[in-house]
């Protein structure tokens, strides 16, 4: 009954590229979070929060468009922005007083930040689930391996590597980058040398914020846009995050893919408790690695 | 003197209050109603709720019920067991209602028809499916105002038994109603037709959000057609899955309610086609005298076609008034007795309770999705129509279950 | 003096017992509620604010005393104070466990590791629907018949959250104890002076799980269900925002903080369905203006020394 004996090759290849294409998400928003947690020191329990508000934004702004392909790229540009701005705000307004304040006081905060959240989001778009469709030229499946895949993963694993290639160029690059690596490791310096370091802290947060928009801009059409969003996604962003390595982007990366494919092949293998394939992996990696398997930045 | 004087006046305004209040008038029959308004169940329970307040404000503005009037207070649980239960206590502890009522979600209700047990109060099932509700954990206080899985169950081994599949899928969602179904499909399936072979099953969680990599395991198992037990929740977004995949057109595969009328709007024309499915209400079938009353009067308040929970919320309601008029009085003892084996008549004809078990006998209709020119949604065609007493499960079964 | 607040005990003690009397069902249920859960944030108190640990899954020993206390009751047919005794005992050695794995790390990862493998239980009991119920949880829990009924169950969890909180109490004010609390404050001169930092941190979260696991049990004695809600993370965090409520430096404070959010919560629920965003609201409020909490803004009042190393009495 539970497992499954008639897993071919091709299944197994096919089912490893649904799990890649999920990774892509998950590598979107943990990196965000990554980003945060390296450079600030927050545990941003609200990332997941705006990971769902950029799903319902998306939704709203596709629905304006009239759902077409122009439409969605307008809304995959727009809700993360949105997204961007609204951290912003918040970041400005509230957060960056409580920088010298204990960490658990910052976690407890934005923790409050998600209980606000996931209420506002039901009070602007009401307790139902939204849901929309691709856009036309990325709707249906094709073959691969003889099974169908849709043209939306196919879209997703391209996306994925585009981002970690921007990511990357954005940290090691650019000046924004290295001053925030810099910050990182040791904030005092950084402010010692002239930089204000809260306006590269805001900028920082800032960023991350809008991959968790991206992410959930991304995410959007494929599934139910609900309440909830917020608590599934934050647990697996933070466990990946853990076994990466705190800070590490790379280690997100490697995190996300570790919990995609071992999910996407826990289905295939064990569907009815394939959920636990991925979090026996963060305990197996936990155990033997505490700190996780990239170095953290701290 | 000022004083004294503002004294008389909250004296006089306090019994002005006091002869106003409420308490002046003969008490309201009280009935409590937990159900999920959030997320995917709504487009299901709104329904409920609806046709419940439709019934319950014609009889209140005709002189209610024995000279009193019926009120309700409704309570969202999210579809959450923890939340809806406390929700059940504070209506039954604090409020005092005589009848509870709700809710879509099995294990939701199966506490609640615990809880209404030990305190007594009468327990009006709408929408939760699971057989055990009116089966093996069935007693006196309960009773269910919609079809349940062993219905839902012989309903859809009798179609799929005349089609040619033999090597079948099961998939769902794991809880309390999707074991139930898919339970009662399969185990009515084999006896209908033994040669039948179950080759896998997955069972995913409530609320999955991709149902992808399922859909390419099932595929890749090559069933000749799929079993698929989904609830309130996931039926929608399965159906939706299944239309980007192309699975519909793959494989064919049966599910519960998929022909309903809340399971396909929200889908528009996005829905997949040839989807067998079974229903106990179609607005557009059959085309009797009563169901186009009732749709009529249903679009009339509330500008929307009624979907299979307005039949559950009429019915419950029909039978409340009537079990309180023919017992004559309130009190619960002689309400139960009225209300078992009473008949009424509703939009699929005339409906009895079933003394044994309180179960409405409900006809059930099969059918298959299918586009129709001029609909913005889809709708069941080829309908094949099983008439009540053919499909309740029989009683000696129930007794059984119950011993165990 | 020491007469007077001995005799103003008692009579609070008196009163507390002879409720059933007078208060409606409905009420007696909600006080249960708060004393369950009293008891529950004052044990993760033990570690968090008198340890210093950055306890962040606490809900997992709660949860995990309350499923075996069902469990037992529903499928063995062994008697039901065994039951009583398995939900600390399994509590206790699952904190042994985890703690075990998690102490090697301080801080921020301690209770991010926590938060793993918590999570890791929680999707065990969540998925596991053929033992545990899955989703749905257990419901229906044959709890023994004296303790069945709203007055029953409330003298119960009444006498067990005393007789805890004063073994609490004791253990707090114990030398033990006190070397708890110097660890929380300096660590390294603890080490320094001989303590062995890792085992009294051990000892404190197996007794402080132990104590959750005796609310969980509580819990299923009062509603006669069991839910993996009770295993998930944000109720570890709803509890940790009690403790701070109340004033995490302080005895009482959890106490006092989960009464305010038990009653503010059955209270708000039943005219808005917006409880989330005010907790929120709250729980922002408390950080910016009140980060000692309510008990804890009072005793400040006392003491001048730096709120992280001070307030050790209670």
């Amino acid at each position: 009954m539970g497992f499954a004996g008639h897993v071919t090759l091709a299944a197994f290849c096919q089912q490893v590229l649904v799990g890649l294409s999920r990774t892509t998400i998950l590598f979107i928003v943990a990196s965000g979070l990554s980003l945060v947690l390296g450079v600030l020191r927050i545990p941003n329990i609200a990332h997941g929060s705006l990971y769902m508000i950029g799903a319902f934004l998306t939704y709203s702004l596709v629905r304006l468009g009239g759902g077409g392909s122009a439409g969605f790229w307008m809304a995959l540009l727009a809700a993360p922005l949105g997204v961007a701005l609204l951290s912003f705000v918040v970041e400005r307004g509230l957060l960056c007083r409580l920088y010298e304040r204990e960490h658990l006081m910052l976690l407890l905060f934005t923790f409050a930040l998600m209980l606000v959240f996931g209420d506002l989001v039901k009070m602007i778009w009401g307790a139902d689930y939204r849901s929309f469709a691709e856009p036309p030229f990325l709707q249906g499946s094709v073959l691969i391996f003889g099974l169908p895949f849709p043209r939306y993963n196919l879209f997703l694993l391209a996306v994925g590597p585009l981002v970690a290639i921007g990511l990357y160029l954005l940290t090691n690059r650019t000046k924004i980058g290295k001053i925030a690596r810099a910050a990182a490791v040791d904030r005092e310096m950084v402010g010692a040398m002239g930089i204000n370091v809260s306006w590269v802290f805001a900028s920082v947060f800032v960023i991350g914020c809008f991959l968790a928009g991206l992410g959930g801009a991304l995410v959007a059409p494929t599934q139910n846009i609900t309440q909830g969003m917020d608590h599934a996604i934050i647990i697996e962003a933070f466990l990946i995050v853990i076994i990466g390595g705190l800070g590490n982007i790379w280690g997100a990366l490697l995190g996300a893919l570790i919990f995609g494919l071992t999910d996407a092949v826990g289905i295939l293998i064990w569907p009815q408790f394939a959920i636990v394939f991925p979090y026996m992996a963060v305990v197996v990696v936990l155990v033997f690695c505490p700190k996780g398997l990239l170095k953290s930045i701290w | 003197m000022k004083r004294k004087s503002l004294i008389a006046i909250c004296l006089a305004v306090g019994m002005a209050g006091l002869l106003c209040s409420p308490a002046a008038w003969a008490r309201s029959i009280k009935v409590g109603i937990v159900d999920c308004y959030s997320g995917p169940p709504s487009t299901y329970t709104n329904d409920v709720r609806d046709a419940f307040k439709l019934v319950v404000d014609q009889v209140n503005a005709a002189g209610g019920v024995l000279g009193r009037k019926i009120e309700f207070f409704a309570r969202d649980s999210k579809f959450k067991v923890d939340l809806g239960l406390a929700e059940a206590k504070e209506l039954i502890m604090r409020k005092d209602v005589d009848i509870m009522m709700g809710t879509i979600n099995s294990a939701l209700a199966l506490a609640i028809s615990n809880l209404c047990k030990k305190e007594k109060v009468p327990f009006f099932v709408t929408f939760a499916k699971s057989a055990k509700i009116t089966g093996a954990k069935g007693h006196r206080y309960v009773f269910s105002m919609n079809e349940n899985t062993a219905m839902a169950g012989k309903a859809g081994a009798e179609g799929l038994a005349k089609r040619p599949y033999v090597k079948y899928w099961i998939a769902g969602d794991d809880y309390e109603y999707g074991h139930a179904i898919a339970g009662g499909v399969w185990s009515n399936l084999k006896t209908i037709k033994p040669g039948v072979k179950l080759l896998g099953q997955s069972w995913w969680k409530v609320g999955e959000p991709d149902f992808t990599p399922y859909i390419t395991a099932i595929l890749s198992a090559k069933p000749d057609a799929v079993i698929v037990a989904t609830g309130g929740r996931d039926c929608v977004p399965f159906l939706k899955a299944a239309q980007a995949t192309g699975f519909n057109r793959r494989v064919p595969f049966y599910m519960h309610t998929a022909t309903e009328l809340a399971t396909l709007k929200p889908l528009g024309l996005q829905a997949p086609e040839g989807v067998i499915g079974t229903s106990n209400y179609y607005y557009y079938y059959p085309q009797t005298a009563a169901n186009k009353a009732f749709v009529k009067s249903f679009k009339a308040a509330y500008g929307r076609n009624p979907a299979v929970g307005a039949l559950y919320g009429y019915v419950a309601a029909k039978f409340m008034i009537r079990g309180f008029n023919k017992a004559g009085k309130i009190d619960t003892e002689k309400f139960i007795d009225a209300l078992e084996g009473m008949r009424i008549d509703s939009p699929v004809g005339p409906l009895t309770l079933r003394a044994f078990d309180h179960q409405v006998m409900y006809p059930m209709f099969m059918g298959v999705t299918h586009k129709v020119p001029g609909m913005k949604y889809l709708m069941a065609a080829d309908i094949v129509t099983l008439p009540g007493k053919d499909v309740m499960p029989a009683v000696a079964e129930i007794k059984k279950a119950r011993a165990r | 003096m020491r007469f007077k607040s001995a005799g103003f005990a008692f009579a609070a003690l008196a009163v507390l017992f002879l409720l059933p009397a007078v208060l409606p069902r409905y009420y007696l249920y909600l006080l249960s509620l708060v004393l369950v859960t009293g008891l529950l944030a004052t044990s993760l108190n033990l570690v968090l604010g008198f340890g210093g640990i950055y306890q962040f899954h606490h809900a997992v020993f709660y949860g995990a005393g309350a499923y075996v206390f069902a469990l037992m009751l529903m499928k063995t047919g062994l008697p039901a104070w065994l039951a009583y005794v398995s939900a600390p005992a399994a509590a206790a050695l699952l904190s042994l466990l985890m703690g075990l794995i998690c102490i090697r790390l301080s801080k921020l990862y301690f209770g991010m590791l926590q938060i793993s493998l918590g999570s890791l239980v929680w999707v065990v009991v969540y998925r596991w629907y053929g033992f545990t119920g899955g989703d749905d949880g257990l419901q229906g829990i044959p709890v023994p018949g004296a303790l069945s009924s709203t007055s029953g169950a409330y003298i119960f969890v009444l006498a067990v959250c005393l007789l805890c909180l004063a073994l609490m109490y004791r253990i707090v004010n114990s030398p033990f104890g006190r070397i708890f609390q110097s660890i929380r404050d300096n660590p390294e001169r603890s080490a320094a002076i001989g303590v062995d930092v890792r085992q009294h941190q051990l000892i404190g979260l197996v007794l402080a799980g132990a104590f959750a696991g005796v609310a969980g049990a509580l819990f299923v004695t009062v509603e006669g269900s069991a839910f993996p809600e009770m295993l998930f993370w944000t109720l570890s965090l709803e509890i940790l925002v009690m403790c701070l409520l109340g004033g995490w430096l302080t005895f009482w404070g959890p106490m006092l903080g989960a009464a305010i959010i038990v009653v503010l919560r059955t209270w708000v629920g039943i005219y808005t369905d917006y409880w989330t965003l005010i907790l929120g609201v709250i729980l922002m409020l408390l950080i910016y203006f009140l980060p000692d909490g309510v008990l804890g803004r009072a005793r400040k009042k006392k003491t001048i020394e730096n709120p992280v190393a001070g307030a050790g009495k209670v």
